[in-house]
């Protein structure tokens, strides 16, 4: 292994001897790709097939309402239809558009090579691919899900949803969420590590800035739907009775974890359009972006605001007044933050000398659907009158306002903006005013109606309604707009398609932006730049053809090659000082194995073949593990001479190496997840019906107190195993000591769990038994760090500098340690809670 | 103190002031809960006010203290912008937060001192 770069004699030269570490081979060898440019392209074009799959429902949906006393599909196909369509929209298109956007681009706006984790993202790919096929494939066989895109119980449990319908929506949509968690955590880490030299925070792009908030958002917003979806799928496949409130549990858990992420998730939404807007605009106006501070600040504020909102979905179901005056004034509050942002953009173009192009054309259209869609949202806010158009089709209009307002009207328009970028390719938009146009007007004729039918009382989800209600003008002219709008959609893919086809190839940057992402050629090489710069000013006050040809000279940061190595920088968090070499993976097909694996699991539990689904998962842990064989170096190498005279270590010799914020990460959305559960026991024993138990469910102290104390030698062997190797000693009889804990503490949770008398009697039984069996997957997958730990030490990978494994695997059992103790106290507390008359609400 | 620990402090800090918005958001509702399941809201303490105001408007003075507090704290030294030093941006945005939260703070839980609590 050398540690002395191999300098190009030329850009050429320099351009070869990187696209020969860095480019995805032929043929099936695609299948292999991990680059970020290949899959965000990927993930964008996947999305954009669910969009058209859920245009599609759609359009059946408004056939069906067009007119009253409709017999075009039964009440049962529309339901299908119906819940089909929102989750397609929310799961399948929305965020993962988002999530292929980012990966994409956030690498090029922060001057990085790659994403910190580029096998996770195919990972991700593969993940959202297979699940969201799943869910397409039952909607073919007509078992799709039917209770709603929010799968409110008791209607989907299985007393009432006895088929699989509802299984699949479980069991996908959580399938697919593996892939918008990995994204989020990505997205943080690359954005917090990942950064060209000199990049310090408030240098960053403020896309940069939304993206980073929203993977946070995702962080702690998607665990809540993690759980709800965990838990009802348990209900249905074993009986355990967290939603059925004749057994202690209740339906409003189901309602308050679904929303808990359902209004975060349309801010997750919103918030990367806002972010492609702030690019957008300040390019279009000649003028650098308005109080980039203040839109900061209101970005952090409406991510908050956002998680105090969920009730607004519930504010028919009986919950206090004074509860839902919170909410009610949260709702109404986050028009604040929002409107920091609309004026900020205004003030940027009222700053700058605009221009109108087709991106601003898309723009304007944002403008206007947006801020109708936000004031019909302050009305529902109010509580008064949200009562009157609660589950109307008011509601039906606002959310179409602001979702197609604030994300699909600027993802067209990031469409075509970046489309450029993709291509190499620019076009003369003759179809795409058109298009703009068609469905600008198509979707006012649509949803604007909505408002009204709305009004007169229409509610949402019916199949049919009689002639009597005088709905049946307003719904066919809605209808009509709705394939108006679709025909602007065909033209708009059309005029992509011929862009990309037949569209003039530019030389550079083809709108005059200011921002890094076009300081490459286009399309991009597959390592993006051929050196990374040196940023000195704000990232969107740069100029791209000055600073490209340098970049592609090799005259930047790792302008060169070195062992075949793919190199990227990781730099200090705040002030963006170059800290550490990021060596990152080649193509592989472990991604793709490893997503198949995870589907056989997931099928496995869809179809009920349990030893499958444990056969699958073996073999998912095991592929997942295999990744490490790439990872990492049997000899120390020492700092790596990085250009200008600097140098920095590899990664894996660094002191907080990507990897290890990435476990930081993954633990606070875990953290978040196993909060959630605690909660939802407290709130099932304060406000369900049918407590207390007859008989109270705990961990005896027999139990209770050596299975403490293994947690505690586990959380002491992993800390000291990485300490001691830091003092250069062999930490082997810590790591056994650890995975010993580890195993007599899985051994005593899952005995402590198997004691619960009738999981299935009572809520309460039943929420004890996934404490503990939470807490005994952890111990468990401790036991496999532990185990990892002395592999890799005898394998050579680990010295006093080469700590990073034993450092993340030091989290996890810390982590297990806390979150075991919390679940034996807990579990023994809510024992005490549920069988002392004297404290029983 | 290690530069992770730094690190990690000023972004914490960032949203140090709705990080206080949302205790106050968990303990407001979860106690309200609490209050109106053991009939708090009937147990009169004096002119009127009952046990269960009484602890709503203690838990949300404690907070919004707090975040005045913490507002406070985190008042840059200097009125200059500094927008190019990293710390300085990160100081006044964390100001800009904090002072967002508590105004959300006193407006999102007003409601204690006047709505009936329990149904």
């Amino acid at each position: 292994m050398s540690q002395e770069p191999e300098r190009a004699s030329s850009p050429i030269e320099l351009h070869k001897a990187l696209s020969s570490a860095w480019d995805t081979p032929g043929g099936w060898g695609r299948l292999s790709a991990i680059n970020h440019s290949i899959l965000g392209k990927r993930f964008m074009i996947a999305a954009f097939v669910f969009f058209a799959i859920g245009g599609l429902l759609a359009m059946l949906i408004r056939v069906q309402i067009a007119t009253s006393n409709t017999a075009f599909v039964g009440p049962e196909v529309y339901g299908q239809i119906f819940t089909m369509h929102g989750t397609v929209m929310m799961f399948l298109f929305a965020i993962p558009m988002f999530e292929g956007f980012a990966i994409y681009l956030l690498p090029k706006l922060l001057g990085a090579r790659d994403m910190a984790f580029p096998r996770l993202t195919a990972y991700g790919f593969w993940c959202y691919v297979f699940g969201g096929s799943i869910l397409i494939g039952a909607m073919l066989a007509g078992v799709a899900p039917n209770g709603g895109w929010f799968m409110y119980t008791p209607l989907s449990s299985s007393t009432y949803s006895p088929g699989i319908n509802a299984d699949v929506w479980l069991l996908g949509i959580t399938f697919v969420e593996i892939s918008a968690m990995a994204a989020a955590v990505e997205i943080i880490v690359s954005v917090l590590k990942m950064r060209a030299p000199g990049m310090s925070l408030n240098r960053m792009p403020i896309m940069a800035w939304y993206l980073l908030i929203t993977a946070f958002m995702m962080l702690f917003g998607f665990p809540p739907l993690i759980l709800g979806s965990i838990l009802l799928e348990l209900e249905r496949a074993f009986d355990l009775p967290f939603f059925d409130p004749t057994r202690g549990g209740d339906s409003l858990l189901w309602q308050h974890l679904f929303w808990l992420f359902g209004h975060p998730e349309v801010y997750i939404i919103f918030l990367p359009a806002a972010g492609a807007i702030s690019m957008m605009i300040p390019t279009f106006s000649r003028h650098e972006l308005v109080g980039y501070r203040s839109i900061v600040v209101a970005v952090i504020a409406m991510a908050f605001l956002s998680f105090g909102l969920w009730v607004h979905h519930m504010f028919t179901v009986g919950i206090p007044h004074l509860a839902i005056a919170f909410f009610s004034a949260a709702s109404g509050l986050v028009a604040i933050p929002t409107a920091v942002q609309i004026f900020a953009w205004i003030a940027t173009m009222a700053q700058g000398r605009p221009r109108l192009d087709v991106p601003m054309l898309y723009l304007l259209g944002f403008f206007v659907v947006f801020v109708l869609g936000g004031l019909t949202g302050v009305m529902l806010a109010m509580v008064p009158f949200n009562w009157q158009a609660h589950d109307t089709h008011f509601v039906v209009a606002h959310l179409h306002y602001v979702l197609v307002g604030g994300f699909v009207f600027p993802m067209m328009a990031a469409a075509h903006y970046w489309l450029p970028h993709f291509t190499g390719r620019v076009s003369d938009h003759r179809l795409s005013v058109p298009a703009f146009w068609l469905i600008f007007s198509g979707f006012h004729l649509t949803f604007f109606l909505m408002h009204l039918t709305g009004l007169l009382g229409m509610p949402r989800r019916v199949a049919t309604y009689p002639a009597e209600a005088g709905w049946d003008w307003l719904n066919l002219l809605s209808s009509v707009g709705s394939f108006v709008m679709t025909i602007g959609f065909a033209l708009f893919v059309l005029d992509l398609i011929v862009q990309v086809r037949f569209g003039k190839a530019f030389r550079r940057n083809p709108w005059g932006a200011r921002t890094l992402e076009w300081a490459m050629p286009t399309p991009p090489a597959s390592y993006a730049f051929a050196s990374l710069p040196t940023i000195e000013d704000r990232a969107d006050r740069l100029d791209p053809d000055a600073l490209a040809p340098s970049l592609a000279r090799g005259e930047g940061y790792l302008g060169f090659m070195r062992n075949g190595w793919q190199e990227t920088l990781g730099v200090d968090m705040t002030t963006g000082r170059p800290e550490q070499v990021i060596v990152l993976p080649k193509p592989t097909f472990l991604p793709l194995w490893s997503g198949l694996a995870t589907g056989g699991f997931v099928l496995g539990l869809l179809f009920k073949t349990y030893w499958l689904a444990l056969i699958m998962l073996a073999v998912t842990v095991v592929i997942l593990i295999s990744w490490t064989r790439t990872t990492g170096a049997r000899e120390d190498t020492g700092p790596l001479a990085i250009g200008g005279g600097e140098s920095a270590p590899p990664h894996w010799e660094a002191d907080q190496a990507p990897s290890w914020w990435a476990m930081v990460f993954t633990l606070a959305a875990n953290a978040t997840l196993f909060a959630s559960l605690i909660f939802g026991s407290l709130f099932l024993w304060l406000v369900a019906p049918g407590w207390p138990p007859a008989i109270a469910a705990g961990p005896g102290l027999a139990l209770a107190v050596p299975c403490a104390v293994a947690l505690l030698v586990a959380g002491l062997g992993g800390r000291r195993a990485a300490s001691v190797l830091v003092a250069g000693s062999s930490p082997a009889a810590w790591l056994a000591a650890c995975a010993a804990g580890q195993t007599t503490a899985t051994i005593l949770l899952v005995v402590m769990a198997a004691q619960v008398v009738e999981p299935t009697g009572h809520a309460h039984h039943a929420t004890v038994f996934v404490i503990l069996a939470y807490a005994a997957l952890h111990t468990a997958v401790g036991t496999i760090f532990a185990v990892y730990g002395l592999w890799r030490l005898k394998a050579g990978y680990l010295s006093a500098r080469r700590s990073l494994d034993l450092r993340i695997g030091k989290l996890w059992h810390d982590y297990t340690a806390i979150v075991g103790i919390i679940a034996l106290v807990g579990t023994s507390l809510m024992a005490i809670l549920a069988g002392v008359p004297e404290i029983q609400p | 103190m290690s530069e992770v620990t730094v690190q990690g402090r000023q972004l914490v800090l960032l949203a140090a002031g709705f990080i206080v918005w949302s205790v106050a958001f968990v303990a407001l509702y979860a106690m309200l809960s609490v209050g109106c399941a053991y009939g708090w809201d009937r147990i009169d303490l004096a002119g009127g006010l009952t046990l269960q105001r009484v602890q709503l408007i203690v838990i949300f003075l404690v907070h919004l203290g707090a975040g005045l507090w913490l507002a406070r704290a985190l008042r840059p030294a200097s009125t200059s912008r500094g927008d190019d030093h990293p710390a300085q941006f990160l100081r006044h945005a964390a100001y800009g937060t904090a002072v967002a939260a508590v105004a959300a703070t006193a407006f999102t839980f007003a409601g204690i001192f006047a709505l009936t609590s329990c149904y």
